[in-house]
Formats: structure tokens, C-alpha cells, sequence
């Protein structure tokens, strides 16, 4: 009879974890940092720190564009991470469906969602630019007109230029939960959906006592970082409106980026970073404290 | 005695053989040449995705090159994102790892001088090639103890482009705008068209209305006050030209929509589009997009202004500096920009010179275009040389897109605009 003997790293696992966080100090710890002291400081884009106060937070947290941006930020990430995981749910399902029935092309569905995954937020943006594009011969607005429909102001209207930027959104980050979905699906013991089979249960009721419940991990995870992605996309709406018109669609990642690159502001722009920061951690706590308990 | 330092550079210089591969992507010259200047340049020249073009700058390149075996120029390439990679090039010289010479967009000239990281090229420029230059360029370029600080070497001008088919006449007042646009709807075209969306051209393209007027973004210390005093007047007159022109159908709506000039140039594609403010280089590109017959139907003039005799037009354009303490570093610099630049890649890409010496010495400025954009320089304007410029366009930007969609009214809007520029502005 053989014992197992102690783990490299029983008793003592500073050591090991050294490298790792090292690594993760110097890579992300140290800019997170970094930007905190900016955020205290007066440095602008053209002229480095040369003192430390609250001028910064003052001048930013009092900007009366603050309100209206955290207003489009809470509107966009809000629709944004509902519908993503709708959407991503339902591709997922309508994929395990399809393959549990032996679908050709499940496959190549399922690379065909995970294709808008893959394209640069700044190409998102272009993409669908041309897509919304309201002149006479634009895309959309060209098909709506040959079923006797639009033609509608997909980026020249306040309210339908953010529409438009969480289509574009959605139509990119959807891959993402539905891979996050299917895993977890696919992780389901299948003899649960057999037994209900058996006792007479239909799809929905399935769904709501089976699929679910058992999700409940995934979806909250997948909350998490979807709401943390929605809330750093900036370059899809900077290439889609630029957060126009007016600052219809600009929201907090964006109107950070305006405030270091047209400002020079780069203590103001930081103080947006913090803030941007906090918010996500907030979020991502709460809702890992409200889905996430087992 | 002075032959003899030459000759023993000739001596140590490697020989160039017209085989040897001069210009790479990231190199013009020998790899082993001994003296590097480092040159930060866009993508529209050197490396352009336009065949022509890239052909013609690299012969120009190349026959810079071989007059000077000794050097190598190492090429670093700058992104489409102007304004983030001006920052971010501003930040690298003022840390003393900036390129030796550079394109400098002249929107940020004046940021650039004030954060004193250009150096005097003053050997390389003549007086008389200094005085030649248009005033509004030279200002910019000669600080006031006279030294040369940049080589503003093309520069541009925003126009009104018209089918004549559809606008026979050029209207030469906001109100003759106004009715063209409406005379042009009636017949199945689009209004006026110009940039109304969220970026700099929007803002650029409309200040000539308040320019036309007299009107000063800044004063003279370089703090806004485009809202104060008679500005602010002048500034809502603008807004009301703009304005009126949406409300009436005159221009559709959808211009806050449109951020980029090349939408004119596919309007006019289309044969859906009857006017537009565009820029001039834009008539070259209208040249070869269109069918002859109808590029025919084309004209440019001068933008409208409130009356007739009050005109204005944007002037942009790229400069190239030294940022280089080695003087014969900044003196190459200077060499690239006289030799290469301004003059024979002028020519080559159509680009309005900054010295009007120029246009009669390439024939590439003999089409009646010239004369046109010529006669509105005249009335050319530059964006202020202050560093609040970017964020003063920022918030004309956001005006312009809410007063348009009707997201708020224009005195509003420019309270709340000038508000924020003077908060951005005690900040810097």
C-alpha cells in the first residue's frame, strides 16, 4: 500500500505563487496605480505632475456632461447585457438543439456567430456605418424601402443613434455568450432532460426547472464580464458616431478617451478611469453577490 | 582645407548602386549608413496605398538619398488616428524619445510650439522663401525671434462643390444657399451637404461661417471667447445658418450623421447629391471617380457667406518640424520638407503649395480649379494656435449634433459649450 506524500506546495505556497504575482503586479497592478496617482495629480497630456490635490476629481465629478454620459453608459450597458445574454442563450440552445437532433451545419452555424466575435471594435463600427448609412442607397434603409418600410434615421436621431450602437454591439458580443452558454449547457448531465421526458415535462418547463437553475453559474459570470466589456466599448461608437450626435451615444469609456485626447486632460481623464473602474467592480460584486451564490 | 573633412566622409560613406533596395517600410537608405535621422510621417505619401503616389515619393526618396550616402532615414509610420498619435508624439518629445523630424498636422502646430519641442531649421530656409509664404502659414511656422520651427509644406481649403446641372449658379450668400438647397430637393436631389457629425471636419467645415463674420474662437492669451462679447452673436448667427437649413429641407438631416468627406464623394457617385462643402483636394478625386460627362457638371466656389462680400474658408494642411537637438539632424529634416515635400510632392499629388512661388513653377497648377482655390486662400483662415483648439472643436461638435436633431436650442447649446472650454481651459 502506497501513501501519497505532501504537495510540492502544501504548507508553503508563497513561493509558488511568487511568479504569478509578480507578474500580475507588474502588468496590471502598477498602471491601476498609476492611473489612482494621476487622478490626484494636475498632469495634463503636455506637462507632467507637479502637485497632488482633488482639483481633478472636483473639476470632473462637477461637469455638468457627467450626468447626461453616465445616463447613455447606464441605458447602453443595461440593453446591452440583457440582450446579449438573450440572444447568446438562445443561439446556444438552438445549437445543442440542433446537434442533439444530428443538424447538419451546426457547426458552421456556430463559427458563423463566432466570426463577429473576432473583428475589431473600430472595423465593428465601420461595418456597421455602411450598414446604417442614411443616404438615398444606404443598405438598410434601401431593403426597408423595398418592403414599402423606412426610411428611419438610424444615426442622425439622438434616441436611434444609440439603438443603432447597441445593434452594432450586440451583433459583435453575442459570440461570447453564447460560447459561455453553450459550454455550460453542454455541461448538463443529459439524463436530467431525459428523466423529465419521461415524467411529461414540455420544453419550457425544462427549461425553467432544468436548463436554468443549472445556468445560474454561467449567467452570472457571463453578467459580469459582459457588463465589464459593455462598459470598456468605445471604439465601436467612435467609429459608428463618434458619440454624436451631440452626445447622443457617448458613453463613459468614450467621453474618458475624449477628455485625455481633446482635453489633454490626463488627471481628469484618469479620474474617469477610476471612476469607470469602480463601477465595473461594483457591478461584477453585486452581481456575482446576487446570481453568483450556490 | 574644407574639401578635406568632405572628402573623408565621402570615403567612409557606403556607396549606393541603383539596385540596392533604397526605400523599405521601415528605411530610406543603406542599412549600414552611419549617421540615422529617425522621420515620423503619415500614410498618405511615402507609404501610400495609392500605387502612383507611393511610386512617385519613392523616387523622390531615393534620389534624396543617394545625394546623401552617408545618412539613413529610419521611418516610423503614423496612424489615421491624428489627433491620439499627435499626443502621443507630443508626450514622446517632451521625454526626449521623439522622432528626430516629423509631420506635424497643423491643427497642432501651435501645441507642439508651445510645449518647445521643435528645433530652428533656419539653415536650411532662405528669408526670401520664408516671406513667400502665405501669412497665415508663416505666422505659424516663425516664432518671434524669427527662427524657422516647421515646414508647413501643403496646405488645404474647404469649398462648395455643385452640379450645375442642378445649381447652375454659384450661390455666394447663406440665402442663395439656402434656396439652391431647396430648388435642388424639388428636383429628386439631396440638399447641401456637409459634415454635421461627431468629428473634427464638422466643426472645421462650419467655423468658415463664423470666421465669414469676423468672429475669434480665442483672445489673445489663447483663452476661449467665442461666446462672449460679439462673438457670441456671430456664433449663433452661424448656428442659424446651419440650423435653418435642416429645418427648411434645404440640407437633409442626415448630415449629423456624416463623418467623412468621402460620403460626398459617393453622393456624387450616386447622382443622388446636387451640393457640398468639401475640401479641394476632393476635385481630384471627384475627377476620377466620376464619368467624364458627368464630372463635366461639376464646379467649385467659394463658400457662402452672410453677404456677399463676407467670406471665409478653413485652412489645414501638414507641417514637418525638427525635434532633434543635433543641428544636422534638424537640417536633413528641413531638407526633406524643402526638397521632397514642398514643391515636387505638391505636384505629385495635386496638394496646394504654402509659397506662391510654386504655383507657377509646376504645371500641375495650370486647371481653372487653381484659380478658384487660389482666390478663396485670400480669405483663408487657420485654426487658432492654442492649445484649447482641440477641445473648442470637441464642444462645437457636440453643439452642432444637438442643435441640428433638435436635442437642444442653440443659446443653450453655446452656454454650455463655451462653459466647458473655459473648465478645460483653466485645467491645461
Amino acid at each position: 500500500m502506497t501513501t501519497r506524500g505532501p504537495a510540492p506546495a502544501d504548507g508553503r505556497p508563497f513561493p509558488w505563487l511568487l511568479p504569478a504575482i509578480a507578474f500580475t503586479a507588474l502588468f496590471y497592478l502598477v498602471p491601476v496605480i498609476d492611473v489612482v496617482r494621476l487622478a490626484f495629480s494636475d498632469a495634463t497630456l503636455v506637462r507632467g505632475a507637479s502637485g497632488y490635490s482633488l482639483d481633478a476629481f472636483r473639476a470632473v465629478l462637477g461637469d455638468p456632461a457627467l450626468p447626461q454620459v453616465l445616463g447613455t453608459t447606464f441605458v447602453f450597458t443595461a440593453v446591452n447585457v440583457i440582450a446579449l445574454q438573450v440572444a447568446g442563450l438562445a443561439i446556444a440552445l438552438l445549437i445543442v438543439r440542433g446537434e442533439a437532433r444530428g443538424l447538419r451545419g451546426m457547426a458552421a452555424f456556430r463559427t458563423l456567430v463566432l466570426a463577429a466575435w473576432v473583428v475589431p471594435g473600430i472595423a465593428n463600427g465601420l461595418i456597421w456605418q455602411m450598414l446604417f448609412d442614411e443616404a438615398p442607397y444606404g443598405t438598410l434603409n434601401s431593403i426597408l424601402g423595398g418592403v414599402g418600410l423606412g426610411p428611419v434615421a438610424w444615426l442622425s436621431d439622438p434616441q436611434m443613434a444609440l439603438v443603432s450602437a447597441v445593434i452594432a454591439n450586440l451583433w459583435q458580443g453575442t459570440a461570447f455568450s453564447m460560447i459561455v452558454f453553450y459550454a455550460a449547457r453542454r455541461g448538463i448531465d443529459p439524463t436530467l432532460y431525459e428523466v423529465a421526458q419521461l415524467d411529461g415535462a414540455r420544453a419550457w418547463r425544462s427549461f425553467r426547472s432544468i436548463t436554468l437553475p443549472l445556468l445560474r453559474t454561467a449567467i452570472a459570470v457571463n453578467t459580469v464580464l459582459v457588463t465589464v466589456q459593455t462598459l470598456n466599448t468605445f471604439d465601436s461608437i467612435l467609429a459608428l458616431t463618434g458619440g454624436g450626435p451631440g452626445r447622443a451615444t457617448e458613453v463613459l469609456a468614450l467621453f474618458t478617451f475624449n477628455t485625455v485626447f481633446y482635453n489633454f486632460d490626463l488627471a481628469g481623464g484618469s479620474v474617469l478611469a477610476v471612476l469607470l473602474f469602480t463601477i465595473s467592480a461594483a457591478l461584477a460584486a453585486l452581481v456575482h453577490g446576487w446570481l453568483g451564490r450556490t | 582645407m574644407k574639401l578635406l573633412p568632405l572628402a573623408a566622409a565621402m570615403a567612409l560613406a557606403p556607396t549606393l548602386s541603383p539596385a540596392q533596395d533604397l526605400v523599405t517600410r521601415t528605411r530610406v537608405g543603406l542599412p549600414d549608413a552611419p549617421n540615422v535621422l529617425t522621420f515620423r510621417l503619415t500614410s498618405y505619401d511615402l507609404y501610400s496605398s495609392d500605387p502612383a503616389t507611393r511610386e512617385g515619393f519613392e523616387a523622390l526618396f531615393s534620389d534624396f538619398i543617394r545625394a546623401r550616402p552617408a545618412w539613413r532615414i529610419e521611418t516610423q509610420l503614423q496612424t489615421g488616428n491624428i489627433g491620439q498619435e499627435q499626443a502621443r508624439m507630443l508626450q514622446q518629445a517632451q521625454a526626449g524619445r521623439g522622432p528626430d523630424c516629423a509631420m506635424v498636422d497643423s491643427s497642432q502646430l501651435a501645441t507642439f510650439r508651445d510645449a518647445d519641442v521643435l528645433r530652428p531649421m533656419n539653415a536650411v530656409f532662405s528669408d526670401a522663401e520664408v516671406a513667400d509664404l502665405f501669412p497665415y502659414v508663416r505666422d505659424a511656422v516663425v516664432n518671434e525671434a524669427g527662427d524657422v520651427l516647421a515646414w508647413w509644406w501643403f496646405t488645404d481649403l474647404r469649398v462648395l462643390y455643385r452640379d450645375t446641372s442642378v445649381v447652375p449658379d454659384a450661390p455666394q450668400t447663406w440665402e442663395e444657399a439656402r434656396a439652391a438647397g431647396l430648388t435642388a430637393v424639388e428636383a429628386g436631389r439631396e440638399g447641401l451637404l456637409f459634415n454635421g457629425g461627431r468629428w473634427e471636419g464638422t466643426a472645421f467645415d462650419w467655423l468658415a461661417n463664423f470666421w465669414a463674420q469676423g468672429g475669434t474662437l480665442v483672445n489673445a492669451e489663447g483663452a476661449p471667447v467665442f461666446d462672449q462679447g460679439d462673438n457670441r452673436e456671430k456664433f449663433l448667427a452661424a448656428v442659424a445658418y446651419v440650423q435653418d437649413l435642416v429645418d427648411s429641407g434645404a440640407s437633409p438631416e442626415r448630415v449629423t450623421s456624416i463623418t467623412d468627406y468621402d460620403a460626398f464623394n459617393a453622393a456624387a457617385a450616386a447622382g443622388t447629391a446636387s451640393m457640398f462643402v468639401g475640401g479641394n483636394w476632393q476635385y481630384g478625386q471627384l475627377r476620377t471617380t466620376l464619368a467624364p460627362e458627368d464630372f463635366a457638371n461639376w464646379a467649385v466656389s467659394e463658400l457662402p457667406g452672410p453677404t456677399v462680400d463676407q467670406r471665409a474658408t478653413g485652412t489645414g494642411g501638414w507641417a514637418i518640424a525638427a525635434m532633434t537637438d543635433d543641428p544636422a539632424k534638424a537640417a536633413l529634416c528641413g531638407q526633406i520638407a524643402k526638397e521632397i515635400y514642398a514643391g515636387p510632392g505638391n505636384a505629385l499629388q495635386g496638394l496646394l503649395p504654402t509659397s506662391t512661388a510654386l504655383y507657377d513653377q509646376y504645371d500641375a497648377y495650370d486647371g481653372p480649379e487653381f484659380e478658384l482655390f487660389a482666390q478663396a486662400l485670400q480669405n483663408g483662415v487657420a485654426r487658432p494656435g492654442a492649445a484649447i483648439y482641440p477641445e473648442i472643436s470637441n464642444q462645437i461638435q457636440i453643439l452642432l449634433g444637438d442643435v441640428l436633431s433638435g436635442a437642444a436650442t442653440p443659446e443653450a447649446a453655446l452656454d454650455a459649450a463655451g462653459d466647458a472650454a473655459r473648465a478645460a481651459y483653466a485645467r491645461q
